[in-house]
């Protein structure tokens, strides 16, 4: 019970958290709903950044996949949301079984540059080959489509917001697992140094093809819920110069920790809005305060979080610790 | 239809002439500095605003690509002082996080100044002439000798002359040419603004032939990193042969049809990477030098 409530407690907070706030502020549940959306697709990369050391700048083709699938489903096959998002992490899944033996075997840039380019071809793929099933730029509308679905109707906002809360608290508690489990470790480990985890007997390859079928996954799963929130679906979603949000939400929450994604994702966006609203683009906004995260925050939003808070602690016990010396020192007089 | 292929192949000469002076400074930087250049592009883009603006108010071309390379070379200036110093010696993630940062404040820049839309340049001079039956505007083959006149010069500095070869040496061992007592910090920063000083070169003479726009460095620089994947990171002469090939790639394939245009060049940079990684002139787990 104590175990399990270790790895369940921070998520059920975070959750309960995002649905006070989205109570208290009922105007802006956009807001949390696409923080708590963006949020999954931003562990997604965290798996792989922070946990692995892997850059990749084509996160959004990942994005694609699970939003295309969904919404292909919703468009030509079926009328079921549950299964449309099932057909979406089925998608996740071929690919990152399919693509992993070939990717993860590269070095870090190749890597990173490989998913450009694939982001790039999937872009082309829904623009033009495919442009029988997905309709080019136009995108796909499929919402009259769409049946309702008993207990939650997914075709209401106010129910997707409640549907997004309880998956962003299950992959929440899949990822507090995974940062305390043997996997994180030789995960952290494959970071540190390739060679001495091949040294201890871990098969590298492996792992590195499960944490890549992770992210797909996860990633598509985001996806399928953007599909289900808005819709309707573009190329836009997958295009290239999108990849910058996904490194630029990782770093600035924090890479390789449980809460770093998604308070990066809070930061993230709540800039993003509030940038906005002054200026057209946020680029330059976001391009100055990576740098300044980069060489002064290490860490990001949640590591600076932590570090205070270990401040704090520490402080606390040498205060305790003269207190109890104090009282120690009087008794044996 | 021979003379469309011909002219196909004409166009690729120029895209690749385009391609090779953008690409140095990445595969320069890969070399010598050990960091990723992702923010080579933003110089080219500075290079191309210039000369459209200048053109537009001035009317004179040639004021353009001068200004445009000496903005862009002040600006590789500023950008390596003041803060890629910080970076060298870091991992390699690092270094392609923080540069893609310089590449989004650029863009940031740039669409602050000059707004969202993409624009025209007017071309500097519209003579045409007709080689064995296909028609070439002129301007198209001069940029293509300009930078294969800019590929001799390079290779002269860095055989002829002894600042050419500290570089060459500071590509295969950094540490013993500062052993040597050569300031290699100095080397660094003259070697960056050279070829920042060629990007914005790049940009200025592409933008009478594709216009500017705000998010043009975004498509060139993908472009350019399957140049330099493709010809061997750190390697001049398979850059140029890289580039030789990939505008061939782009422009006879987009002749036979249309999109491989832009898909092209990924498909043969998914080939390279997955099977040849070190790239044409590449060895693997060395820095390798200009010649052979």
């Amino acid at each position: 019970m104590n175990q399990l409530s270790r790895y369940v407690r921070g998520p059920l907070i975070l959750v309960a958290l995002l649905v006070i706030m989205r109570y208290l502020f009922p105007n802006k549940m956009t807001f949390f709903w696409e923080v708590s959306t963006f949020g999954i697709y931003i562990i997604a990369n965290d798996i792989l950044y922070g946990y692995m050391g892997m850059v990749s700048f084509g996160q959004p083709f990942y994005l694609g996949v699970g939003a295309y699938a969904a919404a292909i489903y919703l468009a030509h096959i079926g009328h079921n949301i549950f299964i449309a998002i099932s057909f979406a992490i089925l998608a996740g899944l071929v690919t990152g079984l399919i693509l992993g033996p070939a990717y993860i075997r590269l070095r870090g840039d190749y890597y990173a540059l490989i998913n450009a380019a694939t982001c790039a071809m999937g872009l082309f793929m829904v623009e033009k080959v495919l442009y029988s099933i997905t309709n080019g730029d136009d995108g796909l509308w499929y919402r009259s489509s769409m049946q309702p679905t008993p207990l939650l109707n997914l075709k209401m906002p106010g129910d997707v917001f409640w549907f997004t809360m309880i998956i962003l608290g299950l992959v929440m508690i899949f990822y507090t697992w995974l940062d305390r489990s043997t996997l994180g470790a030789a995960f952290r480990g494959m970071k540190a140094s390739e060679n001495k985890m091949k040294f201890l007997g871990y098969d590298t390859f492996k792992l590195r093809w499960l944490g890549y079928t992770m992210m797909c996954v996860l990633a598509a799963l985001s996806g399928s819920l953007y599909a289900i929130n808005y819709g309707f679906v573009n190329p836009s979603i997958t295009e290239p110069a999108r990849s910058a949000e996904v490194l630029v939400a990782t770093l600035l929450g924090g890479p390789g920790s449980v809460y770093g994604p998604f308070f990066g994702t809070v930061a993230f966006i709540g800039i993003k809005d509030f940038v906005s609203a002054i200026m057209t683009r946020w680029e330059l906004a976001v391009g100055i305060l990576t740098i300044i995260v980069c060489f002064y925050f290490e860490g990001g939003v949640w590591g600076t979080i932590q570090k205070i808070g270990y401040k704090i602690k520490a402080r606390a016990t040498k205060t305790d610790r003269a207190v109890s010396g104090e009282t120690a020192g009087s008794s044996k007089s | 239809m021979f003379d469309l292929y011909l002219s196909a192949v004409i166009f690729g000469l120029t895209i690749s002439g385009i391609l090779f002076l953008v690409s140095i400074g990445i595969s320069i930087g890969f070399g010598l500095m050990r960091i990723i250049n992702m923010e080579q592009m933003v110089y080219y883009t500075f290079g191309a605003y210039l000369t459209f603006a200048l053109v537009a108010g001035t009317g004179s071309f040639l004021l353009g690509l001068i200004c445009g390379t000496l903005v862009a070379a002040i600006a590789g200036f500023l950008v390596e002082t003041q803060l890629l110093r910080r970076v060298y010696g870091k991992e390699l993630m690092f270094t392609m996080v923080v540069t893609f940062s310089v590449f989004m404040i650029g863009i940031g820049l740039v669409q602050y100044i000059f707004g969202l839309a993409s624009k025209p340049v007017g071309m500097p001079f519209r003579v045409i002439v007709s080689i064995m039956g296909a028609q070439v505007p002129l301007y198209r083959l001069m940029v293509f000798v300009i930078s294969m006149s800019v590929y001799v010069l390079i290779w002269m500095f860095l055989n002829k002359t002894i600042f050419g070869k500290a570089i060459r040496a500071g590509i295969e061992n950094p540490d013993q040419v500062q052993g040597l007592g050569i300031n290699i910090r100095k080397i660094f920063t003259i070697t960056f603004v050279v070829a920042s000083g060629l990007a914005g070169f790049g940009g200025a003479l592409n933008a009478p032939l594709v216009g500017v726009a705000p998010y043009m460095g975004f498509d060139m620089l993908l472009f350019a990193f399957i140049t330099v994947i493709l010809g061997g990171l750190g390697s001049i002469k398979g850059t140029l042969v890289s580039a030789l090939i990939m505008g061939q790639v782009m422009s006879v394939g987009g002749t036979i049809y249309g999109p491989l245009a832009f898909v092209g060049p990924f498909m043969v940079m998914f080939v390279v990477i997955l099977f040849r990684p070190t790239g044409l002139y590449g060895v693997k787990g060395r820095a390798f030098g200009f010649e052979e």
